[in-house]
């Protein structure tokens, strides 16, 4: 049976090295993307299990552009793959602000549609629970 | 930065001395008021001496003075007030500076150095001295239409003497006194001559006391005095009280500019903090990610089997690990100071409730307390901690305090958190049993990176910057923070914020 894959996204190319080490130790394979039109290029293209998204990349507010833009894909596969967000949003009120999904303003009161968190500096073994986590929630019925 | 301007500076400043344009402008209204007595006076004293008194007046040329006293007056009052409305008299005149007439500076009172006077007290003071001078032409007209030298209402030159002292400067008032007394002398001298008719008092010119030109002379003479006298005593009190005047109007001028020196200055620290802010802000956001990427990495280094990684390579990454946390850290409360200081002005007050807040930082410090083996005892009030707050801000406040006093918490000490409040105010009572602050250091705690000597010693790790924190929230929700603190028994934090 093929190997679990997880796409990792996050400008931050050390970042992506390291958790990549983490994830493939744990027993994923990793595909990898540097900003968020290589990230919905290779969703589209790889169409993963999962993905991993740091929020915060240089625009400010990119990471949230990819999970809308996913998120409004027709397919069933867009709205049902689970998406875990890298965060060092204050962790008291975690993402109380979600980004409009046309114009990148602050809009309160919606959930950003995703599945899991893990607070920055990420801690290897938050990073493989969570998404270990998310996946099983994905397979079950 | 602009230069600030001298309080002292000797610019002269037309708008300032605008209150002692206003006042002049007030008082020639007052003198045309005045005018209306003296008419109304004057008719009465004529009926009076006429019944009551074996006088023969010559009534038409009173009345006819009369008549021509009040026409002029009612003209008076229009130029008056079109002047005041439309034209020199209105306040706009004196805002803009004025070179004035060689006329106008001899009518008005000297300013001290500093101060000068507008187009609209010049307008006034020649408006008033015309006044003045047609007054003491028809008060001689009316002298003459009864009994000239022998009429004892010449005395009424003083009136116009005293409205010249108030309005007029020194010289101009001296000025006037020597035309009333002036006119007399030529309307005793006409009539003495013949030239102008004589209308006797009694019907019958009486040789004695007013047809000898020594004894005229010595009842000008006596008025003059009286005038002169008088003038002096007017403008030495007028002169008193416009200096008062001029002075209290310096003394607010001063205040006024001490002030808009104040306010620049307060508004140019508050610009510098502001940069200083996004400064801070932008170092601590660059510093963070390489951080948290070494830390991560570390991480995964650490989590190699022991044969991967001798025991002292371990420690060393070990240390590397804490340290980049203990940075981390450090990045990350810069970064929240910077926001509770204003840098990012996104932040909004939104209606919420403190008690939920509270709560969760509570649930986060729980671990924390039970390894350093300090009990927390919160007592939050059900719906009493509504109010208009920033919440990350808030909870980043109870976070430090409550943090704090249990940091520097013996083995076994309690903390106590209690949030309620009235009506107007939430308030957050945190208390520990812990080492206490120094009263030498409570003045210097809420500064960044300050750290007590005694904290330091009690506790490695802590930044110096969580109390920093609480200050810029507390002042971002215009609350208010107390400490007291006993060395050795415990502190006690209140924090009181508006609803």
């Amino acid at each position: 049976m093929a190997k679990t894959r997880v796409l990792l996204v996050d400008d931050d190319r050390e970042l992506v090295r390291v958790l990549t080490i983490v994830l493939e130790d744990a027993g994923y394979e990793v595909l990898s993307a540097g900003d968020q039109h290589e990230a919905l290029a290779a969703a589209a293209r790889e169409r993963p299990d999962a993905i991993v998204l740091d929020v915060m990349m240089p625009e400010g507010t990119e990471g949230f552009h990819v999970v809308w833009h996913l998120r409004r894909r027709p397919e069933p596969y867009f709205q049902n793959v689970p998406i875990v967000i890298l965060t060092a949003i204050h962790s008291a009120t975690p993402l109380r602000f979600y980004p409009d999904s046309t114009d990148g303003s602050y809009r309160a009161g919606e959930y950003l549609p995703v599945q899991g968190f893990v607070d920055k500096p990420v801690e290897p073994p938050a990073l493989v629970a969570e998404v270990q986590r998310v996946l099983a929630a994905a397979r079950a019925p | 930065m602009a230069g600030p301007v001298s309080p002292d500076a000797h610019e002269p400043a037309p708008s300032a001395i605008l209150p002692v344009t206003q006042e002049l402008i007030a008082r020639i209204g007052w003198y045309i008021r005045l005018r209306w007595v003296a008419v109304g006076g004057i008719v009465a004293f004529v009926e009076v001496a006429r019944r009551l008194l074996p006088l023969q007046l010559h009534l038409q040329l009173l009345y006819g003075v009369v008549a021509v006293l009040a026409g002029y007056n009612l003209l008076v009052a229009a130029a008056f007030r079109g002047l005041r409305e439309h034209g020199r008299l209105a306040d706009r005149a004196d805002a803009a500076p004025a070179r004035i007439g060689p006329v106008a500076r001899f009518l008005l009172p000297v300013l001290p150095p500093g101060l000068a006077y507008g187009r609209a007290a010049a307008a006034a003071a020649v408006f008033a001295n015309l006044q003045i001078l047609v007054d003491l032409v028809l008060l001689a007209t009316l002298l003459h239409a009864a009994g000239g030298i022998e009429n004892p209402a010449r005395v009424f030159f003083v009136f116009h003497v005293i409205i010249a002292s108030i309005l007029l400067s020194r010289r101009a008032t001296y000025a006037h006194a020597t035309t009333g007394v002036l006119l007399l002398t030529a309307v005793a001298l006409l009539e003495l001559r013949g030239i102008l008719p004589h209308y006797a008092l009694d019907g019958q010119w009486r040789a004695d006391a007013f047809h000898d030109p020594r004894l005229i002379g010595a009842q000008l003479f006596v008025l003059a005095v009286t005038l002169y006298a008088t003038a002096y005593a007017g403008t030495t009190i007028a002169a008193r009280l416009r200096r008062r005047e001029v002075e209290a109007l310096v003394l607010s001028r001063q205040l006024a500019e001490k002030a808009n020196h104040l306010e620049a200055a307060y508004r140019e620290v508050r610009g510098a903090e502001k940069v200083k802010s996004q400064y801070m802000r932008k170092v601590a956001h660059e510093l963070r990610g390489p951080l948290g990427t070494i830390k991560t990495a570390l991480s995964v280094v650490l989590a190699a089997p022991p044969s991967a990684l001798p025991g002292n390579q371990r420690e060393l990454v070990e240390m590397a690990h804490a340290r980049a946390g203990d940075l981390a850290v450090v990045t990350q409360e810069l970064l929240t100071l910077a926001r509770a200081r204003g840098a990012r002005t996104s932040v909004e007050l939104v209606p919420m409730d403190l008690g939920a807040v509270a709560t969760g930082v509570v649930e986060k410090l729980r671990l924390r307390a039970v390894e350093r083996r300090v009990h927390v005892q919160a007592e939050i009030a059900a719906d009493v901690g509504r109010l208009t707050g920033d919440p990350d801000g808030l909870g980043d406040l109870i976070g430090n305090l409550l943090e704090n006093a249990i940091r520097y918490n013996p083995d076994g000490g309690t903390v106590w958190l209690r949030v309620d409040g009235t009506p107007g105010e939430v308030a957050i009572d945190v208390r520990d049993t812990g080492i206490g602050i120094p009263e030498d250091d409570l003045p210097r705690i809420f500064d960044e990176f300050y750290r007590s000597k005694t904290a330091r010693e009690f506790a490695r790790e802590g930044t110096g910057l969580g109390l920093a924190i609480v200050k810029a929230v507390v002042e971002q929700h215009s609350g208010a923070i107390a400490v007291e603190s006993t060395p050795g028994q415990g502190t006690h934090v209140r924090v009181t914020l508006p609803r």
